[in-house]
C-alpha cells in the first residue's frame, strides 16, 4: 500500500471522535468484523489510528476505498464545512428520467477529458442523495487528496450543493460537468451560505414549516400558552399585546424549527438621508456599508426577538424573507423613482 | 373603702355595656349578612331559570330532548366544535380544500392511496393582479412550474387537478417503494434504487423454481407521472438461469405492469405459501 495512502487513512481516522471512530469504521465496511474486533478503541486516537492503517496495510487499500472513507466521515460530519447553493435551469419541458449509472459516467468522463489527475468517489444516501468527492490535481501531479471538493446532488432537482475547497479555479469545470450530466442547461450561485447542509436543503426544497392558512383539522393544543400561575394576584398588563405578537410570530415564521443559518448580510448602496440641513455629504453619492447579522442559528434567534421584546412585531421583512427567497446575501439599492425607498436587488 | 367598690361597680357596668353593644352589632352583621345571601340565591335562581329558557328554546329547534336535570350550555358548546370538526374533516377527505386570505387564497392538497391518508400539501395564490402562486410546499421535483405555465392562468380548475394528480400519484409510488423495502425485505437482494420521483426503480429479488432460488433484476420505469404502475418494465435473469425462468420473467414483467408493487410481492409470497 501506498504511504501515502497510509497517511491519508491515519489523518482521517485521527479527525474522527474517539467514540466514533468504531461506528464509522463500521460504516465503511472495508475491515472485516474480525479487524474490526481486534482493535482497541479505548486507548489514545494515535495508537488506534496507526492499527487501523495496518489493517488497512493487510487489505490493501487502495485510494478509492480511502476516498469512500473520506466521504463517509464528511457525510457525518458536514457541518464542519461551509456549503454553497447553485441552482440549474432547464429550458426543456419534459422531465427526463434520471440514470443514476448514466449520471455517474457523464461526471467522470467530463471530469476526466479536462483533468486527467482527478479522484472521484460516488456514495448513494438516502432520499436519493448523491455524493461527489473531487479531489484535484493538474496535468502535471496527482490529485491532492487533502484538496477535495463535495458535491451533494439529489436527482431531479434543479439544486446542487458545493463544498468547495481551496482550488477555486476548478469550480467552473465542477459547474460544468454537472450541467451536463443532469441534463441541464446552465447553473448559477444562489446568495445562500451556511454550514449547515440539512438546512440548506430544507430551505430550496421547502421542507420547513411555513405556516399555511388552511382549515387542516390539528388537534387544537394549546402551544404557546404558558401555565398559567397558580397565584391569582399576578396580573397580566401586557398580556393582548403578548398575544399580539406571538400571533404574528407564529404566522411569519411557522411552528416548527427554523433552518439553522449562521449569518445574513446586507450590503447597503443606499443614499445616506440625513437633515437636509446639515448636508454631511458634499456628494450625492451612495453610503456604502455592510451589516452582518450572525448567530449560532439566526433564524431561531430572529423569532425569539420579538417576545423578548427586543423588536417590534413584525419584523422587517427583509429579515423575514431569508427562508421564503432561500438566500442570506442581500444587495439593497436605491429605489429609483420618485419616492426615496430600497428594494433588494435580485 | 366605699369609693373603691363604687368605681369598680362602675367599670363592671362600663365593660357590660360595651361587650352589649359588641354583641348587638355582631347580631346586626349578621342579619345583614343573611339578607344578603338570600338576595344572591334570589338572583341566582332567576339566572338559573333564564338559561333554562335558552336552553329548552335552542334545543327545541334541534329536536334534540333536554335534559331537565342539568342547564347544558358546556354540551350544546361541544357539540357545536364536534359538527365544526367534522365539516372540516370532510373537505380534508375530499382532497382538495381551500381558504380565502388576505391577498388571495390557499389551497390545500391532501393526498391519499388506497385509504391511507399521506401528506398535504399548500399552496398560497395571489389573484391581483393576476393569479399566481406567492409560496408553496410542493415538493421540488414536481414539475409545478411547467403545470402551472398551462393551466394557472386560464383554468384553476383544472391546474389543481392536474398538480393533484401529480402529487397522488407521486405518493402513490413512493407509498408502494416504501412499502416494499419494509414488508418484503426478505425477497429482496440489496437496495432499492429509485429516484426522487419515485418514477424509477431497480432492484433484485428472489424467485423460486423447482426448489432453487434464482436472482431477478426488475426495472421500472413510470413514464407517466400522473399514474402508480409502470409504463415499461424489464426483468433480466442471470445468465446461467434455465430456460423456463424467461417465462416467469415474462409473467412478473406483466403483473408488475397491472398490479401495485407491494400487492405483486403479496402474491408472490401467498403463492409460495400454498
Amino acid at each position: 500500500m501506498d504511504v501515502t495512502i497510509a497517511e491519508y487513512i491515519r489523518r482521517t481516522v485521527l479527525k474522527i471522535p474517539r467514540d466514533e471512530i468504531q461506528t464509522v469504521l463500521q460504516k465503511w465496511g472495508f475491515l472485516s468484523e474480525a479487524q474490526l474486533q481486534s482493535i482497541n478503541f479505548h486507548q489514545r486516537k494515535e495508537n488506534t489510528a496507526h492499527e487501523v492503517v495496518q489493517l488497512c496495510e493487510e487489505n490493501s487499500a487502495d485510494i478509492g476505498q480511502a476516498a469512500v472513507l473520506d466521504i463517509i466521515y464528511n457525510h457525518i460530519y458536514a457541518d464542519k464545512r461551509m456549503w454553497s447553493v447553485y441552482q440549474m435551469n432547464k429550458t426543456g419541458e419534459e422531465t427526463e428520467v434520471f440514470y443514476l449509472t448514466d449520471f455517474k459516467k457523464k461526471i467522470k468522463r467530463r471530469l476526466q477529458s479536462a483533468l486527467k489527475n482527478v479522484t472521484i468517489t460516488f456514495r448513494e444516501y438516502e432520499h436519493n442523495a448523491i455524493w461527489i468527492r473531487i479531489a484535484w490535481g493538474t496535468p502535471y501531479t496527482k490529485p491532492n487528496q487533502y484538496k477535495t471538493s463535495y458535491v451533494v446532488y439529489h436527482s431531479q432537482t434543479p439544486y446542487v450543493f458545493i463544498s468547495a475547497s481551496v482550488y477555486k479555479s476548478n469550480l467552473p469545470l465542477l459547474c460544468q460537468a454537472l450541467v451536463f450530466a443532469s441534463n441541464y442547461h446552465d447553473i448559477r450561485e444562489m446568495e445562500l451560505r451556511s454550514h449547515s447542509l440539512n438546512s440548506l436543503k430544507d430551505i430550496v426544497f421547502k421542507r420547513y414549516s411555513q405556516n399555511f392558512q388552511t382549515y387542516c383539522p390539528r388537534p387544537l393544543q394549546d402551544r404557546n400558552v404558558a401555565p398559567e400561575s397558580a397565584d391569582p394576584r399576578i396580573i397580566q398588563e401586557n398580556k393582548n399585546e403578548k398575544e399580539r405578537i406571538q400571533r404574528v410570530n407564529r404566522e411569519v415564521f411557522g411552528d416548527g424549527p427554523q433552518p439553522k443559518l449562521e449569518f445574513a448580510q446586507y450590503k447597503l448602496e443606499t443614499m445616506f438621508r440625513s437633515d437636509p440641513e446639515m448636508d454631511v455629504l458634499d456628494k450625492k453619492e451612495p453610503f456604502r456599508c455592510l451589516v452582518k447579522f450572525s448567530s449560532p442559528h439566526l433564524l431561531e434567534a430572529l423569532k425569539s426577538l420579538a417576545p423578548a421584546g427586543m423588536a417590534d412585531a413584525p419584523l422587517s421583512p427583509l429579515l423575514t424573507c431569508i427562508p421564503q427567497k432561500a438566500r442570506n446575501y442581500f444587495r439593497i439599492r436605491e429605489k429609483k423613482g420618485l419616492l426615496p425607498g430600497s428594494f433588494v436587488s435580485p | 373603702g366605699l369609693l373603691a367598690h363604687l368605681e369598680m361597680l362602675e367599670m363592671r357596668a362600663h365593660e357590660a355595656a360595651v361587650k352589649k353593644e359588641e354583641m348587638q352589632r355582631q347580631e346586626e352583621k349578621l342579619a345583614r349578612l343573611k339578607a344578603r345571601v338570600q338576595e344572591l340565591r334570589l338572583q341566582r335562581d332567576e339566572l338559573r331559570a333564564k338559561v333554562d329558557l335558552q336552553q329548552k328554546g335552542q334545543l327545541g329547534k334541534e329536536g334534540v330532548v333536554s335534559d331537565p336535570a342539568q342547564p347544558n350550555a358546556q354540551a350544546v358548546l361541544e357539540w357545536k366544535i364536534k359538527s365544526l370538526k367534522a365539516m372540516l374533516q370532510i373537505f380534508y377527505l375530499t382532497g382538495i380544500s381551500s381558504k380565502l386570505t388576505k391577498r388571495g387564497v390557499c389551497f390545500s392538497i391532501s393526498t391519499a392511496y388506497e385509504g391511507t391518508y399521506l401528506d398535504s400539501y399548500h399552496l398560497d395564490l395571489l389573484t391581483q393582479p393576476e393569479v399566481r402562486i406567492q409560496r408553496h410546499s410542493v415538493p421540488i421535483f414536481i414539475p409545478l412550474e411547467q403545470i402551472a405555465k398551462k393551466y394557472l392562468q386560464t383554468d384553476i380548475r383544472r391546474f389543481m387537478s392536474v398538480l393533484s394528480d401529480h402529487l397522488n400519484a407521486y405518493v402513490g409510488r413512493r407509498y408502494q417503494a416504501d412499502q416494499l423495502q419494509e414488508h418484503f425485505s426478505d425477497q429482496i437482494e440489496g437496495a432499492l434504487q429509485r429516484n426522487s420521483l419515485c418514477n424509477l426503480l431497480v432492484f433484485n429479488y428472489n424467485v423460486s423454481s423447482q426448489s432453487k432460488t434464482f436472482l431477478f433484476n426488475a426495472r421500472l420505469l413510470y413514464g407517466d407521472l400522473c399514474s402508480i404502475l409502470p409504463t415499461e418494465v424489464v426483468i433480466s435473469c442471470t445468465p446461467d438461469a434455465p430456460a423456463s425462468l424467461a417465462e416467469m420473467a415474462g409473467a412478473h414483467s406483466d403483473l408488475f405492469r397491472h398490479v401495485a408493487l407491494h400487492k405483486a410481492f403479496r402474491s408472490f409470497r401467498s403463492a409460495k405459501e400454498s
